[in-house]
């Protein structure tokens, strides 16, 4: 063996890989290369190897990562099945030469899973990106498939401990309902078992008063131990596991003081019980379970709740679709067959399998899945259609462009995930102080049970076991998830879809919103707004002139002119005069030709120079050289509600500034019908930017905007918002995206919001109060381990009702 | 003392990550060529070193301890503070134990030589032998325990301790090989052996508060 051996990081003791002492430790000689080592121990250790010729163990360990054992159980080997292209193809997304994956993970506890599975897997190289999600049991994976493979990735995780397998909502079902089981049994028997335990303890305080018989008093004891071992052993197992995996991760959460507390309280109740001598606390075992078990099954539940709400979504997609062949006929194929550029069929009253250019030449489907919003949506030839969307009218053809993971609805189900795993602010400081309380509470209960041990030993291990059990930070752990989960349970059932979940605490705060406006405000399109007529008897004939002639215009005034009435009028020789208006020669019924101009005032005033119009707002004008035929106004037409809305939030006491790229004209106009005091217009993208810089300095600011045109704009204010054509939300740079295209749906918003960071701060300043109120009393000696279990699980209890409200 | 051997086997199971880290190249690399009866032959043989090492410190301190009063009480007091030493050794928050494991050096350097003689070599007596050896590495926990034995009072009493102290070694190195992989990284997770560390701290001062106690040093 005259190579050298693998090394370790620098600054590694070559045998134990724990850090090297400052010196630089000791040296082994080793198939005649040396090595650093930390101590004597390794060094012997290591020549010892050396001699025994068994070498090989430091050839083949993994030194980058001292948790790795260099060992691989057969059944992982069963992963690779998943390397098989045609299979990936059914639950991953290809994004250039980005390959990601939504997994769902068996096995996750809490949030210092979710941290060690990031960590684990973020070594693996090619591995771009990971997102665990703790809430929703999901994991969000990127990597270029050249450099790794998906069963490399799962073997990452399935190494820690955690089974991971491609998410496929048909199973999530099944999954949801066994992890519910898994709990209701437990429940089960430790609430059997706390009422039986508690009987006997009631028996036994009034056999204290009424001198009980000791032999009796045994029996009772033991027939608690044995009511009690159950619960210890079978009910309790979330919080072992649970406390396990977070002291792997280095990160020590309330279920590593919980587990202290219930084995010692039943180690030492057992061993007072075999002896017959002391004190026995089992009812307070039992019941300690029972609330923790209560308190986690309803966090389960209102998980479930939020989550399913997206995934219901996916199991509306049908699994079967119609594929037009190539000779006419239809065939029933799965979805996962076909290919962009298929052709599929859909009936009256099915949903759209995939999303799709609509080759029929119309329908009307309900979209609800998809913004909530149900009423009919009317879509004409080579419109996208979209997966999930009820078709209502007419049997239609499809041209296939996206199924499966690549459509809209596939996206929308991907945002939600990534709002729930991204904590806001204020959870992710619930969650450390939560962590660093754990640290501090067992350190304590370490300084209480060393004090009592001078003052009075035969108290200290009782009150100790009271700290441990009244601190116990759960109501601190609770406090944020179980909030911003119902909020954005309850956001998403309203059509407002979160990409990220720091905006439930920016947007109270935000004083200033800009909003854009064409599009935003308005909806985009012209309209006739007001029309005026100096010949009344002949309004349809003059209607039928303007029409006819706005016909061989592109102007965009011109669109709501083009469809004015069904009556026509022969016009010959249209000419088009640049930025003026168009001509043309109208040959009236009463015979008799004339000349008519339809155009801008200045282009009327050129024939008569005295005219002024009548509506303030008119634009657009009709006359022959004799006279002015009529004048019409167009106009953005306002989106429906958007007064009420625009009032509602300046009566909130938020300063509204309208930012439009459009002319000061048209957008004084709007401010004006809304009541907007502050406008900028002409304005360029970089404009808007510096302006909403400026606003920011003072205060959050809000943005709400086009998606696609004011992406920089609403990538810099601190909440950006945008109405969702669903067709372009994979593209869209906005936080929240009003899936309902009514402006009203921002005033929910910032209700629900508002009733969210309430509740999230009522549920963390009642979870500190309460813990760090109950240690004092609690270290001084004034709490016996079962009131302390019922003050534990009243204040877990109060904060998971107080955040139920957001479902309700 | 009865609750003195039970402290001695928890800290062995306690301080598995570290007998897993230290050792556990020898035992792995071991368990792959040879049977399970022949590893048991051969851990056998490291906890028969323990107790002969039990045996040796336990009856040399018993006559020490008896010449002062309240000898073995004081002695207690040292004890506790090695296992505190250990606690935060295996927490890795300072290493002073270290300093103790050069103590072993010398005993160690001089037994090093005769594991060669038995390199190789399959026979029981062969691996009982090699594993006595092992016994003798330089370890700070096998340093720990022992401190406890030097206060056990007797002979015996420090070859019981130092047994059930090998006894709470045997599953993190007998089983190395079928210790489930997730098991192994807990044990040596930092997480996992600084809770270990935090309690033998614990563990040791409540000792010494005992221990002062009965010396009347404090009330």
């Amino acid at each position: 063996m005259s190579h050298a051996l693998p090394l370790p990081p620098p600054g590694q003791c070559f045998h134990c890989l724990q850090p090297l002492p400052e010196n630089g430790g000791y040296s082994v000689h080793l198939g005649g290369h040396d090595y650093s080592v930390c101590c004597y121990g390794c060094q012997a250790v290591a020549e010892t190897i050396g001699q025994q010729n068994l070498l090989h163990f430091y050839q083949y360990r993994d030194t980058s990562n001292p948790l790795q054992v260099p060992l691989v159980p057969d059944e992982l080997q069963q992963l690779e099945a998943y390397d098989d292209e045609q299979l990936q193809q059914q639950f991953t997304r290809q994004q250039d030469n980005l390959r990601s994956i939504s997994l769902s993970i068996e096995g996750m506890t809490c949030s210092a899973c979710a941290w060690l599975i990031e960590q684990h897997t973020r070594r693996l190289p090619g591995l771009v990106n990971v997102q665990v999600n703790a809430t929703t049991e999901r994991v969000q994976v990127q990597w270029h498939p050249d450099q790794l493979r998906l069963s490399d990735i799962l073997k990452a995780i399935a190494e820690l401990g955690y089974r991971a397998l491609p998410f496929q909502s048909a199973t999530q079902e099944q999954e949801f309902k066994k992890r519910r089981r898994y709990f209701v049994t437990r429940l089960g028997i430790a609430g059997l078992a706390t009422m039986q335990v508690m009987m006997l303890a009631i028996g036994l305080y009034f056999g204290v008063v009424s001198d009980l018989d000791p032999q009796l008093r045994q029996f009772m004891w033991w027939i608690s131990l044995f009511m009690a071992t159950p619960v210890l052993l079978y009910s309790a197992q979330p919080f072992y596991v649970s406390a396990i995996r977070s002291i792997q991760a280095g990160r020590p959460n309330m279920d590593v003081p919980v587990t202290v507390a219930l084995l010692s309280a039943y180690g030492a109740s057992a061993y007072a019980t075999v002896i017959n001598e002391g004190e026995v606390y089992f009812e307070s075992v039992a019941m300690f379970t029972f609330f923790l078990l209560v308190g986690r099954y309803f966090e389960l539940l209102a998980r479930q709740k939020a989550v399913s709400a997206a995934a219901n979504l996916v199991k509306l997609i049908p699994a079967i679709a119609q594929q037009e062949l190539s000779d006419g006929q239809i065939n029933p194929v799965s979805v996962s067959q076909l290919k962009p550029g298929d052709i599929v069929h859909v009936y009256p009253g099915a949903t759209i399998p995939v999303d799709g250019e609509l080759l029929s030449d119309s329908t009307a489907v309900n979209e609800s899945i998809l913004t909530g919003e149900s009423r009919l949506v009317e879509k004409h030839q080579h419109e996208l259609v979209l997966a999930g969307s009820l078709n209502k009218t007419q049997p239609i053809r499809v041209r296939v462009t996206a199924t499966q993971q690549q459509t809209v609805l596939a996206s929308i189900i991907e945002l939600q995930d990534l709002a729930l795993s991204r904590k806001p602010k204020l959870a992710r400081v619930a969650e450390r102080m939560a962590s660093k309380f754990v640290v501090r509470i067992l350190l304590l209960a370490a300084a209480t049970f060393l004090i009592w041990t001078v003052i009075d030993p035969a108290e200290a291990f009782w009150v100790t076991l009271s700290v441990l059990v009244a601190t116990c930070p759960c109501a601190l752990a609770l406090a944020a998830p179980t909030a911003v989960t119902g909020a954005i349970h309850k956001l998403n059932k309203s059509g407002v879809l979160l990409r990220n979940a720091d905006v439930l605490q920016v947007l109270p705060e935000v004083k200033t919103m800009f909003v854009d406006k064409t599009g935003t405000l308005t909806t985009g399109e012209f309209v006739l707004q007001q029309r005026h007529y100096y010949a009344t008897a002949r309004q349809a004939e003059i209607d039928a002139v303007t029409q006819a002639l706005e016909r061989s215009s592109n102007h965009p005034l011109a669109v709501p002119l083009q469809q004015l009435t069904e009556h026509s009028e022969p016009l010959t020789q249209i000419k088009s005069q640049m930025g003026m208006g168009l001509t043309g020669k109208w040959q009236q019924q009463g015979g008799g030709s004339v000349t008519v101009r339809l155009g801008s005032l200045r282009y009327i005033q050129q024939w008569h120079p005295q005219f002024e119009p009548r509506l303030p707002d008119a634009q657009v004008f009709l006359a022959t050289h004799d006279t002015v035929l009529a004048e019409y106004a167009v106009g953005d037409a306002l989106r429906p509600d958007t007064q009420a809305t625009i009032a509602e939030l300046q009566q909130a006491g938020i300063h509204v500034v309208m930012l439009t790229g459009d002319k000061l004209e048209f957008a004084q106009r709007v401010a004006n019908q809304l009541g907007i005091s502050e406008v900028h217009a002409n304005c360029l993208p970089a404009d808007k930017l510096a302006i909403l810089n400026a606003a920011q300095a003072n205060a959050p600011v809000a943005m709400i905007g086009d998606g696609l045109n004011d992406g920089p704009v609403l990538a810099q204010a601190d909440v950006s918002m945008t109405f969702g054509h669903a067709a372009d939300l994979a593209r869209t740079a906005a936080d929240v995206i009003l899936l309902r295209n009514q402006f009203s749906a921002m005033t929910q918003f910032r209700t629900i919001t508002q009733l969210a960071r309430r509740i999230l701060r009522q549920n963390i300043t009642w979870a500190l109060v309460y813990n760090i109120g109950i240690l004092p009393i609690a270290m001084a000696g004034y709490v016996t381990p079962y009131i302390a279990a019922i003050g534990m699980s009243t204040s877990s209890l109060i904060v998971l009702l107080n955040s139920l409200r957001l479902y309700r | 003392m009865t609750i003195d051997v039970f402290a001695a086997l928890l800290m062995a199971l306690a301080g598995s990550g570290h007998c897993v880290m230290m050792c556990g190249g020898i035992a792995g690399a071991f368990a792959g060529q040879v049977n399970k009866r022949q590893l048991a032959t051969y851990n056998l043989g490291r906890i028969t070193s323990y107790t002969i090492a039990g045996a040796v410190v336990g009856g040399a301190f018993a006559g020490v301890a008896g010449i002062a009063e309240h000898g073995l009480v004081s002695l207690r007091v040292i004890a506790a503070l090695v296992l505190v030493c250990f606690g935060l050794y295996l927490g890795q928050w300072w290493f002073g134990l270290r300093y103790l494991e050069r103590l072993g050096q010398p005993l160690w350097r001089r037994l090093q030589p005769l594991a060669a003689t038995f390199r190789q070599r399959r026979s029981y007596t062969a691996l009982f032998a090699a594993g006595m050896l092992w016994g003798w590495l330089p370890c700070g926990l096998v340093y720990s325990a022992l401190s406890w034995s030097a206060v056990s009072g007797s002979a015996p009493q420090g070859a019981l301790l130092m047994f059930a102290f090998g006894l709470g070694t045997l599953p993190s190195m007998l089983g190395f090989g079928w210790l489930s992989r997730q098991l192994q990284q807990l044990l040596q997770s930092l997480g996992f052996r600084q809770l270990m560390g935090a309690a033998m701290i614990i563990y040791g001062l409540w000792t010494l508060i005992i221990a002062l106690r009965q010396l009347q040093i404090l009330q």
